[in-house]
Order: structure tokens, then C-alpha cells, then sequence
């Protein structure tokens, strides 16, 4: 069977952005005679020479042989294991971007440091908690103060 | 000429002017300075500040940032051992030893001095090549445009990192990106049944995203495979101001000719700071007469580091302002922000806005006056600073790039447009996908599709693009481009793989 590789994914996972764009692109405008060339012509190309290049990286990659890997359960266990910091952090960003218009800026940005920091210093030492809530309370309402007042843009 | 770069100075010498280009250049010095950071980064985080202020003011903290952050790798360099950015890894082959051997003051002033003479050259080479090429541009038509862009586009996916598909897919993606939304025809195009997404994306948040997640979550990333103690080091430093003037009266060639390729590589796309310092390293070491010398902290070496790296900066200002073509990420990040303030880039920039040109050169110039002063008296500072742990800075700066992208238009969609580009970004890099071409694509994609339709209502043959000099040659150069690229990657599939059959 056959690995999947970084190319390899990427390259299916482009083919499958093409083929949806591609059939999105139906749904533009026709040509008409004041626009002989039409909307979808230019997303078109691009899609071509997308399409073409992810071809030819596919065929690449299953050109050279993939490398030996262990059992593909134990490859995401491992996966989710090395990358578990970087997906929680994502995760918060996504609450963080969730909760702005929901409880306004100055608490979710305070949320968001205080729990990213958390997450990357840890929370073993108390100085460590000291260095993350006096940084993030000072900061997210030094940014308030500089945005509103200094710059005339309201925050949510 | 005079008349409006006396108009500009006069706009740049207000004093609120004055203190955005000095904040701008301690900003962009304390963005170069702490390893991982990098230039682009540091305009990023600046740029939302500039949404409300007037071209020239915003433009101006820009420039100050530009000019600090190209000379900001020199703190870390010399005190640490560490390059604050790409662009000043040389620095570090000499600057370290001397700072080890007891003179981290002489390695310091020299690389300021010269970063401070490689900036004034290289905006003499701006203010001198920039109307040039601007005024020769002037007659290009559509075709010539398309088939430049095209061209920049091309060398730049081939030149990022030896990964010519994938850096020619990723220019075509950014393109792509650009077709989403109302077209010049005010058609509908990919918005998939959102409403939100019909006025497109907002250049910025999507390139914040693209680049931002990916050098951000890289550090953390970076952080665990090696675990490195924080060094002691010692910040107290004095500068040897007698011998600093000695050691550059002897540089005055080396000085010359490092700006000088400064400047060539910054105005040439898809090269930087980083192919600059390494090439001026190499030119410097084989004009010396003492070559077995440099690694082990010469002066010279400093010099040619630091001199070229800062004349990017004036260099890369010449086909972003001339052209309307960015040719590295950060001015690609720089042609962003102006068109934000309603500039377009281009040659018709310097007829329209003689003014804003004359800004640039005046806060570059000021910018380097400014950088100068800052390093040798916050030196200490600045070293300190550097050592910021990548865990605060990561979350601060996540933060700030949210609110930057909110603050853009007080719209909360260009926060999610943020979040997904910041996702496709860092899978991207996964993938070992080359940004520079996707952004580039981004900024330049909207420009290209009106050139190229532009071209074909002027006239409906695609083989006029063939039968004008000028834009055959600059397709004959894209083609050109790629197959040297091919080749590159050839000579190195090549050379791994031998390296491969020695190691069996």
C-alpha cells in the first residue's frame, strides 16, 4: 500500500481544491459581448497551472521511493503528541477570535494571553504565573489605551 | 527634484513625524535583534498602527522600521552568537569572535558604522535609479506589465528555496487568492453562497497569516528539538569610538562595494538580505588580502556583512516604487501597506506623488541618522531585549496581528480570514510549500488580471504578447528563469544524492 507523504498529501489535497474550485467557477458569469473574455476565464488559468504543477508533484513523489514508516496508528498518536502545543494554540486563537464580539476585546485578549502563555512558559513556578498575568493584564490594556485614544480605533 | 524633496523633508521634519520614524527604527531595531523575529515580522506588527494616520506619517514608521530592522541583527550577532535575522548571518562569523576576544564594542560600532554608510549609499542609488527606471517604465503598456509581472513572478518561485514546483504553484495560489470576491466586471466570483466573502480578502490579514503562523508556531516548534540554556552574557559594553573611525578609514573600498551589491540584490526580486550578506561576504573575502583572516573577527568581514545587508533597503525601494513589482516579503508586505493608503505603487507614483517618494527618501535617510544613535547609546538595551523568550513572544504577537487585522477595516471577518490563512500557511510550510511566491502572488494578482484583460481588449491576439520586444523578452526571461532554476535543483538532487552513496 502506499504511504502517504507530505507531497503527496499536499498534492491530493490541491487536486481536491481545484476540482471544487473548478466546478465553483460554473457558477460566475458568462461572457457577454461588452466582456468577450468573461470573469472566469483568469481563475480558470490559474486553476490549469495549479492543477498541472500538483500533477507533476504527485507523479514526483511517487517516483522516489516513500520512506519506511512504523504503523500508521502509532504515527498519529505520535503525531498528536509532538504536535499538541501547536494545535492548542490554534484551538485558541479560534476561541480567541470566537469570543471578541461575544465578552469585547480587553477580556478575551486577557483569556487568550493568559491562557497561551500558560500553555508555552507552564504554570510551575509562581513566578512564572506572576510574569504571565502582570504581562498580560498590562499589555492588553496598553493596546486598548494606544488603539482608542492614540489611533481613534474603536475596539470591539 | 530638489523642489520636492524639500517639500517632503519639510513634511518628514515635523516633530510627530520625526518621533514615528525614531519609534519605527527602535521598533524595527528591537524586532532584528531578538533571534526568530525577523524584519517582516516586525512591519507586520507595526503596520495596523499606520491605518489611521496620514500617508506620510504612516509611510515614514514604516521606513523607520525597515531601516532599524535591517540593522537589528548586528546586537544579537556580536553579543549572543545568534543572527536576529537572515539577513545578518555573516555577522556572526567575525562579529562573535571579536566580541569573544574582549571587543564587543569595536564589533558593534563597526557594524553600525557600516550599516549606517551601506543605508545613505543605497539610497543614493534609489534616488538616482528609481526615477530612471520609473521613466522608462512609463511607456510600458499592458503587455510589457503582464509580462514583467509574470516574470517577477517566475524568478521569484524559482529563486525562493530550489523547490521550483512548489514555488510555481504557490505563485499561481496567491494569484487565485485574488480572484475571490467582485471582479472589474463586478461579477460574483468564489463566494461560495457568503456574503462576507463577496468584497474578496483584504490583502493584509492574508498575508499576516500566511506569514505570521508559520514563523510564529516554527519558533515554538524550533523551541523543543533543542533545548538551549539561556547564556549568561555580559551587557555592559563601551564603544571604542577612535578605533571604530580607524578600522572603518581602512574599509573605504570594502564599504563601497558591499553597499553597492547591497543594493543590487535588494532591486533584483526574489533575493534579500540574506542572498546579499552571503554574496558580499564571499566578494569580500576574495578582494582581501588576508583572506585566511576572515572568520576569525576581522573588521572587513563586519563590514561587508552589515553594509550590504542595510543597502537592501534602499535597493528593494527602487521596483517596488519604480515598477510597481516587490521583490522581496518584506516589500512585498511595505507595496501593501501603501496601496492600503490609497498609493499605488508604480511609475506613475513619482509623477502623482512626488512628495511621498521624496518621504521616503527623506525618513530613510533620517531612519539611518536614527539607528545610528539608537544603537550606540541603547546598545545595552537592545541586548537584553534580544533575550525575550519565544514563549511571550509568540502569544503577544498572535494577539497583536488579530487586532491589527480587526482594526483594518473594524471588521471581525478579516480576524477568521487571518485564522484560515494562518491554518493554509502553516501546512503549507509543512509541506515545504516556498511563502515568498504565494504573498507575492497576493499582492500582485489583482494588478496582473487587469493587465492581462487590458491587453486583450486593446487587442484580441495572446500573440501580441510575443510580437513586442520588450514583453517577449521579459516572457523569454520568465522561461529563461525557470530553467535555470531546473537546473539549480538538478545540481543539487545531484549532489545529495552522491553525498547519499558516500554515507553507504
Amino acid at each position: 500500500m502506499l504511504t502517504l507523504t507530505k507531497d503527496r498529501a499536499l498534492a491530493l489535497a490541491l487536486l481536491l481544491i481545484v476540482a471544487v474550485m473548478w466546478v465553483e467557477s460554473g457558477s460566475i458569469a458568462p461572457p457577454t459581448s461588452w466582456q468577450p473574455y468573461g470573469s472566469a476565464l483568469f481563475p480558470r488559468i490559474l486553476l490549469v497551472v495549479i492543477g498541472v504543477f500538483s500533477l507533476l508533484i504527485l507523479v514526483r513523489s511517487l517516483l522516489t521511493k516513500a520512506p519506511e514508516r512504523a504503523g500508521a496508528k502509532q504515527l498519529i498518536g505520535e503525531w498528536f503528541q509532538s504536535r499538541r502545543t501547536i494545535l492548542a494554540l490554534f484551538l485558541l486563537f479560534g476561541l480567541y477570535a470566537a469570543l471578541l464580539p461575544v465578552v469585547g476585546y480587553i477580556a478575551a485578549t486577557i483569556g487568550f494571553l493568559v491562557a497561551s502563555l500558560a500553555l508555552l512558559m507552564g504554570i510551575n513556578t509562581r513566578r512564572k504565573w506572576m510574569i504571565n498575568l502582570t504581562l498580560s493584564f498590562t499589555l492588553a490594556i496598553v493596546i486598548f489605551v494606544v488603539f482608542r485614544y492614540g489611533l481613534n480605533v474603536w475596539l470591539p | 527634484m530638489t523642489n520636492f524633496f524639500l517639500q517632503a523633508l519639510a513634511e518628514v521634519g515635523t516633530p510627530s513625524v520625526l518621533g514615528l520614524i525614531v519609534i519605527g527604527v527602535l521598533f524595527g531595531i528591537v524586532g532584528g535583534s531578538i533571534p526568530g523575529f525577523t524584519v517582516t515580522m516586525a512591519i507586520l506588527v507595526v503596520f495596523p498602527f499606520t491605518f489611521a494616520m496620514d500617508p506620510v506619517s504612516g509611510v515614514s514608521l514604516m521606513v523607520g522600521v525597515f531601516v532599524g530592522g535591517y540593522s537589528g541583527g548586528i546586537v544579537s550577532g556580536v553579543m549572543l552568537g545568534i543572527p536576529g535575522t537572515p539577513s545578518s548571518i555573516t555577522t556572526v562569523y567575525d562579529g562573535y569572535p571579536m566580541a569573544q576576544k574582549g571587543e564587543p564594542g569595536r564589533a558593534l560600532g563597526i557594524g553600525v558604522a557600516s550599516s549606517f554608510l551601506g543605508t545613505l549609499i543605497s539610497v543614493a542609488v534609489l534616488v538616482f535609479f528609481g526615477p530612471l527606471i520609473a521613466s522608462f517604465s512609463m511607456n510600458f503598456r499592458p503587455w510589457e506589465i503582464t509580462a514583467l509581472i509574470v516574470f517577477a513572478l517566475t524568478l521569484v518561485a524559482g529563486l525562493s528555496s530550489g523547490a521550483l514546483l512548489k514555488g510555481l504553484m504557490a505563485a499561481a495560489l496567491g494569484l487565485l487568492i485574488t480572484t475571490v470576491g467582485y471582479d472589474r466586471n463586478s461579477n460574483l466570483r468564489f463566494d461560495f453562497g457568503l456574503p462576507a466573502m463577496g468584497s474578496g480578502f483584504e490583502i493584509l490579514p492574508v498575508m499576516i497569516g500566511i506569514f505570521a503562523f508559520s514563523q510564529l508556531l516554527g519558533n515554538i516548534e524550533k523551541l523543543k528539538d533543542e533545548k538551549s540554556e539561556a547564556k549568561k552574557i555580559d551587557t555592559n559594553v563601551t564603544i571604542p569610538y577612535g578605533q571604530i573611525l580607524k578600522d572603518m578609514t581602512g574599509q573605504k573600498l570594502n564599504t563601497l562595494r558591499s553597499s553597492l551589491i547591497g543594493s543590487l540584490v535588494g532591486a533584483l526580486p526574489g533575493t534579500g538580505g540574506t542572498v546579499a550578506n552571503f554574496l558580499s561576504y564571499d566578494q569580500a573575502k576574495k578582494f582581501s588580502r588576508h583572506p585566511e583572516e576572515f572568520g576569525t573577527g576581522t573588521p572587513s568581514g563586519i563590514v561587508a556583512s552589515e553594509a550590504s545587508n542595510s543597502a537592501v533597503a534602499g535597493g528593494a525601494f527602487v521596483p517596488t516604487l519604480a515598477l510597481g513589482i516587490p521583490g522581496d516579503l518584506p516589500m512585498a508586505i511595505m507595496m501593501g501597506v501603501l496601496i492600503l493608503h490609497g498609493i499605488t505603487p508604480g511609475p506613475m507614483m513619482f509623477e502623482q506623488n512626488p512628495v511621498l517618494v521624496g518621504a521616503i527618501y527623506a525618513s530613510l535617510l533620517i531612519g539611518a541618522v536614527v539607528m545610528v544613535l539608537c544603537n550606540l547609546l541603547l546598545v545595552r538595551w537592545f541586548a537584553k531585549i534580544s533575550l525575550i523568550p519565544q514563549q511571550i513572544l509568540v502569544p503577544v504577537v498572535l494577539m497583536l496581528c488579530a487586532i491589527g487585522a480587526y482594526a483594518l477595516n473594524n471588521n471581525l471577518f478579516d480576524i477568521w480570514v487571518l485564522f484560515i490563512f494562518g491554518i493554509i500557511g502553516y501546512l503549507l510550510w509543512k509541506a515545504e510549500v516556498p511563502l515568498t511566491p504565494l504573498i507575492l502572488g497576493v499582492v500582485l494578482g489583482d494588478n496582473l488580471e487587469r493587465q492581462l484583460f487590458r491587453a486583450l481588449e486593446l487587442n484580441e491576439s495572446w500573440m501580441t504578447f510575443l510580437t513586442r520586444p520588450l514583453s517577449a523578452l521579459f516572457l523569454a526571461l520568465a522561461v529563461a528563469s525557470i530553467l535555470f532554476s531546473l537546473y539549480q535543483d538538478r545540481k543539487i538532487q545531484r549532489l545529495k544524492n552522491a553525498a547519499l552513496r558516500e554515507n553507504i
